[in-house]
């Protein structure tokens, strides 16, 4: 059995009170193998969001325990939490990545800085390198394109060499072009650096690059594919799962591994 | 992390802060006691006894009678080393010019002062033509009168107007008569002046002239001879001090206030870019510490900047204060060294306390943050702040009270700003709170057919409540100060003003014009009842302090029960007030008819006195009743301050004729007039503050809202109706802001009202200066909807679609 680098344990997650009261997760349980790229799919409102925020310890859920790297979030305490945020884990949102007065560089760095590290700007260079944006170091993300910021955000995911990367839609205002360069780029930490990427995405051509897709229904896990992922069949299994909604209540919470 | 573009706001409020804060601290430490000239000569002075009194009661001190006068001064002259002892005497002489009296100027006491020949050699004043004065009838006086040798001149005194002829002319002001008429006119002496011989030491002849003199004066040399100036020169600049102190408090505390807030809204303004910091590792302790670190930059820089501004503005302002009576004519600005490190030190501290309570709130921001809107916040106010806004609600309540109770004007009047500064500061904590309820009042004011723009504003404000709270709360300052602050000193002054009228009986009172008091010949050409006031010492050696100064007056009894409403007679009777050696008390000297008294008087003899009459103490608006004989006897250059009429007369030379509400009105105008400028100085500065800063937060609400004001056009909106919609926005916000800053200020005015009720006695009316308060709104609303609709036009003009600052949503 492959470790896993994030486990998620009977997970609840509840916005609200009284009447405005929504369950966004009812219950998952599932983890995700180091090494690996995982896709979270699932209609609008269903919970993927949710999800990751309380899996990468942005958000505390109500019931359940999220462990990452051997470590229990629910036993930590604020400050020891964003210490492990910024040791252990990358984020890629769909936007609002970078900090808007600095520089790209200076956002790549900024986690190590904010550990007190200052990494030798040789990595810095390196990382953005990587990305593609060697010569775009002074630039402020004003002056950058969406899908260039959106790669900046995975330099800087890159640089700390976090156990696991979460990205929210991080394809979601791309065009396709620049969509493959950054799900590529996430491959890459998964294939060369044996990193764990968990992506949330709509798009099943996203989701073919990953390793395994996770398809959550009002906040359930309701679907799980493994194996050989291509575009027409994630399409062809959300379809399918879309005729015959009234079933979603019914389904039984998804397989636990 | 630290961005020019959001920084400015914070920079400008912290440099005008400290700008106002180091001008006011160096006029403040320019404010020296003045050798006056005319002792510059004299390097050791040897002064009579201070009187027992506060300092700040500018009462003269306890003159030497003739005797210890010649005695002193025979034994200080044969010191080694001293070239000359010459006593200082000074009494009332106005020259008159053309039939009126000379140096209009009625703040320079010096122009009507009277001095003894051999005084002129301690300013070392030289003739500029002509002779000394030698006999009873010379005079000398100031040449800029344009006055000539050989020419006759009628001097104003005590007595009335006497004729000289001028004998010569000297570069200074005042008059000089012969030493032997100084010393009948001003028998006491309250200064000997020692011309040391070359190459004395004036430090060994201090020491020798305090082995003489003992406990019966004081030595002064060097700086210290400042105590000698005018008692006028440093009244005037005792209330400079104040005036400058409250300013430069009041500077200090409104700028921790505004900069404050626009911390507060910067913060609200990076929720999502501080979330993204806590998301990708920064812990709340490192976010707290670099808002803090921007708040240390922006403050040095402003303070720096704010420090050469006021440095620049000091002399200026120094010149006004002067032109305004709030500094004597001697004022000079000189830069000391402590005002300096004050504004260089009130720059960091000023911006370090006003980001404390930002920073907290920026530490709470939470990772998830990055990925929310901004506008809307969570937990739109605390518990702990609300027991925070309500505490210092109530210690300003508890203030103004203390205000309205306290016995004297000054006192009150610094209750008074504390009590504004706590209300108001209760009310910025409280205002998140109020708001959401208020803007749902305020509805009328945008509501429209198909309102989508009334929607969009009450959303807008309602909504991100501390948006609206930090925009209005330099609103709610200014207004609530402008109010409070306008409509006590107005109520008050109508107060005391509507007291003293209630307490005169009679029809007309004269009263000096362009002098500083009527003379016995105009006062008997009035036939009424005058008070003639002299300072009296306390020579009682059981009951300290000694020398205690008091107010005598001088009056005929039986004129004087007639036109005094308010006079009760507790024991004896005041008819018995005639004699050489009687006097009437009021109640708290505790003094029984027959007790003896024992009185030093302005001649510096000591006399005992016989109690004849006991009155409750606010039958007199002094200490103590004398006969008007006795009181000149012992003063012959006391003055007559106030004569009542019973019907409309002719006033005499330097004289006016007013009735008895407009006496009562003006009785104190002086001071009233000065106290109204510092209001209106104080208001000024706070209103012109308020402004700024309402200007400056609406510009940076603009630039944070360019996205969405963008997305407005894009649903359809004519870009009229977004600068409707803006203009809208800031005025409602005025509003609020206006409401609640008049809502506190009201309640402090109700509160300093039922205190001055009962001090007086008298149902007392609330006297609201509108203009003042109107001014004051309509420049927060010009400088509000300016600073919001110029900068959306510009934002919404067509051009290139993407934003200037950074990703948009
Ligand atoms: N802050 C919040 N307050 C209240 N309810 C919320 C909040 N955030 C999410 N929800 C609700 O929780 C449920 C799950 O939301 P979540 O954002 O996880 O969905 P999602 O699967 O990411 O949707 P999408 O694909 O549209 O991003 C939704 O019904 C949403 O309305
Ligand atoms: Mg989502």
């Amino acid at each position: 059995m492959t470790t896993h680098t994030v486990t998620l344990t009977g997970l609840r997650a509840v916005y609200g009170t009284g009447t405005r009261r929504v369950t966004a997760l009812d219950g998952v349980t599932t983890g995700f193998a180091s090494g690996t790229f995982t896709a979270v799919m699932g209609p609008s409102g269903s919970g993927k969001s949710t999800l990751l925020h309380c899996a990468a310890g942005l958000d505390r859920p109500a019931e359940g325990t999220v462990t990452i790297d051997g470590t229990r979030l629910d036993d930590l305490g604020e400050d020891e939490l964003t210490r492990l945020r910024r040791d252990r884990i990358g984020f890629v949102f769909q936007a609002f990545n970078l900090v808007t007065t600095l520089t790209t560089a200076q956002n790549v760095e900024l986690p190590l800085r904010l550990a007190g590290r200052r990494p030798p700007a040789r990595d810095v260079a390196a990382a953005l390198d990587a990305v593609g944006l060697a010569d775009r170091a002074g630039h402020r993300p004003g002056e950058l394109s969406g899908g260039e910021q959106q790669r900046v955000a995975v330099a800087r995911a890159l640089i700390t060499r976090p156990a696991v990367v979460f990205a929210d839609e991080p394809t979601g205002a791309l065009d396709s072009a620049a969509s493959r360069q950054v799900l590529r780029l996430l491959r890459a930490l998964v294939d060369d650096q044996g990193q764990t990427v968990v992506m949330v995405t709509h798009d099943p051509a996203a989701a073919a690059y990953a390793d395994r897709v996770l398809l959550l229904a009002d906040g359930r896990v309701v679907d799980e594919m493994d194996g050989e992922i291509t575009a027409a069949v994630v399409a062809a299994r959300i379809a399918e799962r879309e005729a015959r909604p009234s079933e979603h209540a019914a389904a039984p919470a998804g397989p636990s591994c | 992390m630290l961005s020019i573009r959001r920084s400015v706001s914070a920079f400008v409020a912290v440099a005008i802060g400290v700008t106002l804060v180091a001008a006011a601290t160096l006029l403040l430490a320019s404010g020296r006691p003045q050798v006056p000239d005319r002792l510059a000569r004299a390097a050791v002075v040897v002064q009579s006894p201070e009187a027992g009194a506060s300092p700040d009661s500018f009462v003269p001190t306890r003159p030497w009678s003739a005797t210890t006068t010649a005695k002193l001064v025979g034994r200080l002259a044969a010191l080694p080393g001293v070239a000359a002892a010459v006593p200082d005497r000074t009494f009332y002489a106005q020259p008159l010019v053309d039939g009126r009296p000379a140096g209009t100027d009625g703040r320079r006491e010096d122009a009507h002062q009277g001095h003894g020949w051999a005084s002129a050699r301690l300013g070392g004043l030289r003739l500029t033509a002509g002779e000394p004065p030698r006999r009873p009838g010379e005079v000398v006086v100031d040449r800029a009168l344009g006055l000539r040798p050989g020419v006759p001149v009628t001097l104003l005194t005590a007595a009335g107007p006497q004729a000289y002829t001028v004998t010569g002319l000297v570069d200074g002001p005042g008059v000089h008569v012969a030493d032997e008429v100084a010393a009948t006119l001003a028998p006491g002496v309250r200064a000997i002046g020692l011309v040391l011989a070359a190459g004395a030491d004036p430090e060994r002849v201090a020491t020798a002239a305090r082995g003489i003199v003992g406990a019966d004066g004081s030595v002064l040399t060097g700086d210290a001879r400042g105590a000698l100036e005018p008692r006028n020169d440093a009244r005037t600049r005792w209330i400079g001090m104040q005036v400058l102190t409250a300013t430069a408090a009041l500077a200090g505390f409104v700028t921790v206030f505004v900069v404050a807030s626009t911390f507060a809204f910067t913060v609200a303004q990076r929720r999502r870019e501080l979330g993204l910091l806590r998301a990708v590792g920064a812990t709340g302790r490192q976010v707290r510490r670099m808002v803090y670190g921007e708040a240390l930059v922006v403050g040095a820089a402003g303070g720096i900047a704010g420090l050469l501004v006021g440095g620049g503005l000091a002399p200026l302002l120094g010149r006004l204060l002067v032109d305004t009576g709030f500094e004597p004519s001697t004022f000079k600005v000189g830069y000391e060294h402590w005002p300096v490190a004050l504004s260089l030190v009130a720059g960091p501290v000023i911006s370090l306390l006003a980001v404390w309570s930002a920073s907290r709130r920026a530490a709470r921001v939470r990772p998830l943050e990055a990925l929310r809107d901004a506008a809307v916040e969570q937990r739109p106010i605390g518990r702990l702040r609300i027991a925070t806004g309500a505490l210092l609600v109530a210690v300003g309540g508890a203030l103004s009270v203390g205000t309205a109770t306290a016995g004297e004007a000054r006192v009150a009047a610094q209750y008074a700003l504390y009590a504004v500064m706590a209300l108001v500061a209760g009310a910025t904590v409280l205002a998140p709170a109020v708001v959401g309820p208020l803007v749902r009042m305020l509805r009328w004011p945008v509501r429209r057919p198909g309102g989508a723009i009334g929607m969009l504003v009450r959303a807008g404000v309602s909504t991100a409540t501390r948006r609206t709270a930090s925009i209005a709360a330099p609103v709610l300052l200014t207004v609530a100060f402008a109010v409070l602050v306008a409509g006590m000193v107005r109520t008050t002054t109508a107060a005391y003003a509507a007291g003293r009228a209630d307490n005169v009986n009679a029809g007309w009172i004269v009263v000096p014009d362009r002098a500083p008091g009527l003379s016995d010949q105009a006062v008997a050409a009035t036939r009424g009842t005058a008070l003639l006031p002299t300072t009296v010492y306390e020579s009682d050696p059981n009951s300290p302090p000694a020398n205690r100064p008091l107010t005598a007056l001088g009056v005929d009894p039986a004129g004087f029960a007639a036109a005094n409403r308010a006079l009760t007679v507790v024991a004896g009777s005041l008819n018995d007030l005639s004699g050489d050696d009687t006097v009437v008390l009021p109640a708290s000297a505790n003094r029984q008819p027959a007790e003896p008294y024992a009185l030093v008087f302005a001649d510096g003899e000591s006399v005992s006195l016989r109690v004849v009459a006991v009155v409750t103490d606010d039958s007199i608006p002094g200490d103590l009743l004398l006969p008007r004989s006795v009181v000149r006897a012992h003063d012959p250059s006391a003055l007559t301050s106030t004569v009542y009429v019973e019907d409309r007369i002719d006033p005499p030379i330097g004289a006016r004729i007013v009735d008895v509400p407009g006496w009562a009105a003006e009785a104190d105008r002086a001071e009233d007039r000065l106290v109204w400028l510092f209001t209106l100085l104080l208001i000024a500065v706070s209103a012109g503050y308020g402004a700024v800063a309402v200007a400056n937060t609406l510009l940076m609400a603009a630039a944070g809202r360019v996205a969405d004001l963008r997305l407005i056009r894009l649903a359809g909106a004519t870009r009229r109706q977004v600068i409707w919609l803006v203009t809208a926005e800031s005025a409602l916000v005025v509003l609020i802001g206006a409401l609640l800053g008049g809502a506190v200020a009201f309640v402090g005015l109700l509160s300093i009202r039922a205190g001055l009720a009962e001090q007086a006695g008298v149902p007392v009316d609330l006297v609201l200066p509108w203009s003042v308060v109107g001014g004051v709104v309509g420049l927060c609303l010009l400088l509000a909807v300016l600073a919001s609709a110029l900068p959306t036009w510009r934002s919404l003009r067509p051009g290139p679609a993407r934003s200037p600052v950074g990703i948009v949503g």
